[in-house]
């Protein structure tokens, strides 16, 4: 198992990365915080996905969320570091969270200077960040060592293609974490915007007038990468939705012969993105080969 | 506390307690003006949480000693701490351990010393400290802290001037960090500071039962609101330069030798470390002078230099786009109060014109050269208006398409179509292909009695139109839209937005609506404010 890969691999909960994939890869997620007033939680660990749209909708008070502290990626970091001394990280863009750098303090103060641990801003959220994760995992279960790693996943950032449709952008908004996309905010019409993440934040794409439309866009595209040799120029496809299962798999299903030899890995929306962007986003994220 | 004015270990666990209570109560205030560096207002709440698991440590000390207490304190704030806001107050706690190392109790100047420690700590933990935040209030604090204790050693009068000092320089946070001044608010970390170092002085001065029922003190900005007035253009300022960082390794490097020496070559500088390896950080503008000097103190590590004019550029750039981001700018034209909101709402720009006037080239190109895009499409919105939109395509050097929309359905389409990260070209196929999608409904007032294909009207008589054709006639225009729908193919057909012009009640228009959403139960019916003049009712069918 596991135990082959010399180089640890490290992300974030922002991955989305589903559990079973984390464990058969061996990849370490470090959770983020999501609280609604003073109740902290930890992502993914302390609040199942359910129960936190539950609450989410549910609740008065909107929750908000926070990075993990420079002492637990130290503490996480010397753990790993009993094991193997070479470890690399990957965390959510630095435009949307103090993740990355505060991962960085927390590798200063380790005890093991013996381990070498390279920490990567990925310049991507969910499965954007999740597909490098998934792949680098992979590479160093194969047995690259972390020089190539890290030249990997930086090659592999600027083919990240995410695309996102909500049934609002007011999360994001409340949340501080809309960028460039505010210009599409404050429609008269009832509108599903659709955004990417571009260099790190988040980006218009574009607007529909229903959901189903708003669907449709995700479908179109996650098809302009499919040509007659996908497997060149794919590597691998994600589709992920907060709580729309259903909405998810049908979209699944017509990607698939589009991308007959893809993995396609269907994921949640977790809860620290779930703060951000509401109970009703479905994105679809493309890896290029 | 004893007489005179010396801490225990206990007594600053509970100093800090007294502050995590005061803190408390303005933690909603605090989040709420937190816009640096990311907007997502949980400041307060971030430094409470960072100040509770630090408490939560300080119970776990190993002894009751000053410097027992603060150990514990760090690792507690280390572990603990949240946010960005949280991890600068632990480094401030870091200080604080440092500055009492070895002390059973500690004193004013102790405590002053301390302070400075922690505000090294705190800037030393930033790689790009910014001014008008918690470093700056930290600073200022403990600059005033040190010079009342060389005064006086009481612990009281020294806090009382690191709060004071505090206070001044919370208020004074908008005058160097723009965002604050734009959002009319003070520094929301400085402003958490502020009250933990208020609440440990009330302690201090034995005011416990009066913290309970007081509120922390929120600091106004000094600056006035600004408001939303163009930002002036940074061309005709001094360039900035190059952004330097690098590190020395060497032996015995004296830090304010080197300090001193780079003072003159740049702004920002920043030099920190010890006497073997030395970051240096400067804004210059001549980068190869600097890297120079470096060199001839010790061996150069991690050199960074940016272009700070590119940045800047590039900064502006994107925040340009806060009017409109899309690379390609949209020019409409409307009229009709409601219409025109539509538009603007939608990003695009709207020139007033319609059915009986139609706007001058002249006046489309005005508003095509005055968008900050190079790249333009329009929309005429009219049958009447395109050639004349035709015709601006020659009077500008900017790169203009026209999109042949003839109703405000179709331009409304059309926008929706546009997509912001695909090119010119595209997005016209785009917008051409999404008009074909549409049907414009209209109900107007027949302005001469006639007879069209089979459909007889009397002047001023409610008709519907279907894309312009002649399709019903009614008696009211309410009647004469529900016919019209009725004669048409929905099948296939999502959303239907409904846009009631200036003659139409909204209470008659709502009745109308509430009766097409009962025959239409499948389809998204939305009304919408539309104010246009001639047509009582515009619908869009897609």
């Amino acid at each position: 198992m596991s135990q082959e890969s010399r180089v640890r691999v490290v992300t974030d909960s922002v991955s989305d990365i589903p559990p079973d994939i984390a464990k058969e890869l061996g990849i370490t997620i470090m959770p983020l915080y999501v609280r609604f007033g003073t109740e902290v939680y930890r992502d993914g660990v302390d609040l199942t996905t359910d129960e936190f749209y539950h609450k989410l909708i549910k609740s008065t008070t909107l929750p908000t969320t926070a990075a993990p502290s420079p002492g637990e990626f130290t503490q996480l970091y010397d753990e790993l570091a009993e094991e193997t001394d070479e470890i690399l990280s990957i965390y959510l863009s630095s435009n949307y969270s103090a993740t990355y750098e505060i991962a960085l303090r927390g590798k200063e103060q380790m005890k093991h200077k013996d381990c070498r641990v390279e920490v990567i801003d990925s310049r991507e959220a969910i499965m954007g960040l999740g597909l490098l994760v998934i792949e680098a995992a992979k590479a160093a279960k194969a047995g690259a060592s972390l020089d190539e790693l890290v030249t990997a996943v930086r090659a592999m950032i600027p083919k990240v293609h995410v695309c996102m449709c909500f049934d609002t952008l007011e999360y994001l908004r409340r949340g501080g974490r809309i960028g460039r996309a505010q210009s599409i905010l404050g429609s008269i019409l009832r509108v599903n915007p659709i955004v990417g993440i571009k260099d790190g934040e988040t980006v218009p794409i574009g607007r529909e007038r229903n959901r189903s439309k708003a669907i449709e866009r995700l479908y179109r595209f996650a098809s302009e990468f499919s040509s007659v040799s996908t497997e060149e120029k794919v590597v691998s496809l994600a589709v992920e939705h907060a709580s729309t299962p259903e909405e998810a798999g049908r979209l699944v299903e017509r990607l698939k012969p589009l991308f007959p030899s893809v993995p396609i890995y269907i994921s949640r929306v977790g809860t620290v993105v779930g703060t951000h962007v509401g109970p009703h986003v479905i994105a679809v994220t493309v890896l290029e080969a | 506390m004893n007489k005179a004015g010396v801490c225990s270990g206990r007594e600053l666990r509970e100093m800090f307690e007294a502050a995590t209570t005061w803190l408390e109560k303005s933690v909603p205030e605090i989040d709420a003006m937190n816009v640096f560096p990311v907007p997502d207002g949980d400041t307060g709440t971030n430094m409470l949480l960072t100040l509770r698991a630090t408490l939560e440590e300080a119970y776990r000390a190993p002894d009751h000693s000053a410097t027992g207490v603060a150990q514990a304190m760090t690792h507690g704030a280390l572990m603990g701490a949240r946010g960005n806001s949280g991890v600068i107050l632990s480094q401030i706690f870091r200080g604080l351990a440092q500055g009492l190392h070895d002390s059973e109790s500690f004193g004013g100047s102790e405590f002053a010393l301390a302070l400075s420690k922690g505000s090294d700590a705190a800037y030393k933990a930033l790689t790009h400290p910014v001014e008008g935040t918690i470093l700056t209030v930290i600073k200022e604090a403990s600059r005033a802290a040190y010079a009342a204790s060389l005064q006086n050693d009481d612990l009281e009068f020294i806090l009382q001037t690191a709060v004071e000092a505090a206070r001044d320089s919370v208020a004074n946070t908008p005058s160097l960090l723009p965002v604050l001044r734009e959002a009319g608010v003070v520094d929301a970390g400085g402003q958490g500071l502020y009250t933990i170092l208020d609440g440990m002085l009330h302690y201090v001065k034995g005011d416990l039962e009066r913290m309970e029922y007081l509120q922390p003190h929120i600091v106004a900005s000094r600056e006035l609101l600004q408001t939303n007035l163009p930002t002036l253009s940074a061309e005709d300022e001094e360039p900035y330069g190059y952004c330097t960082e690098f590190l020395i390794e060497g032996e015995e490097l004296n830090l304010d030798k080197i300090r001193k020496r780079l003072k003159g070559k740049g702004q920002c500088l920043i030099v920190v470390g010890d006497e073997h390896l030395i970051h240096i950080h400067i804004h210059t503008l001549d980068p190869g002078a600097v890297l120079k000097y470096g060199s001839s103190q010790g061996i150069l590590h991690g050199i960074k230099i940016d272009n700070m004019d590119d940045q800047h550029k590039e900064f502006r750039r994107s925040s340009q786009g806060k009017v409109s981001t899309a690379p390609i700018a949209v020019v409409t034209v409307a009229s009709g109060k409601g219409i025109t909101e539509v538009f603007r709402s939608l990003g695009a720009e709207v020139v007033p014109g319609g059915q009986t006037m139609n706007p001058s080239a002249v006046e489309l190109l005005e508003v095509v050269e005055r968008v900050p895009q190079d790249e333009v499409i329009l929309l005429p919105n009219n049958k009447n208006i395109v050639p004349t939109a035709q015709q601006a395509l020659g009077l500008t050097s900017k790169k203009v398409r026209v999109v042949a929309t003839e109703t405000v359905p179709q331009g409304i389409a059309a926008l929706f179509a546009l997509r912001y990260d695909d090119d010119l070209e595209s997005n016209v196929s785009a917008m051409a292909e999404a008009i074909s999608m549409i049907t414009t409904v209209e109900v107007t007032r027949a302005v001469r009695t006639t007879q069209i294909g089979g459909v007889k009207v009397r002047k001023k008589q409610p008709i519907g139109l279907v894309d312009g054709r002649l399709a019903v006639a009614g008696d009211t225009t309410s009647q004469a839209l529900q016919d019209v729908l009725r004669g048409m193919d929905l099948e296939g057909k999502e959303v239907l937005t409904i846009y009631y012009g200036n003659g139409i009640k909204e209470t008659e228009a709502e009745e109308v609506t509430e009766q097409i959403r009962q025959s239409y139960p499948y389809l998204q019916v939305e009304l919408v404010f539309g104010g246009q003049p001639h047509y009582h009712y515009v619908v869009a069918v897609e």
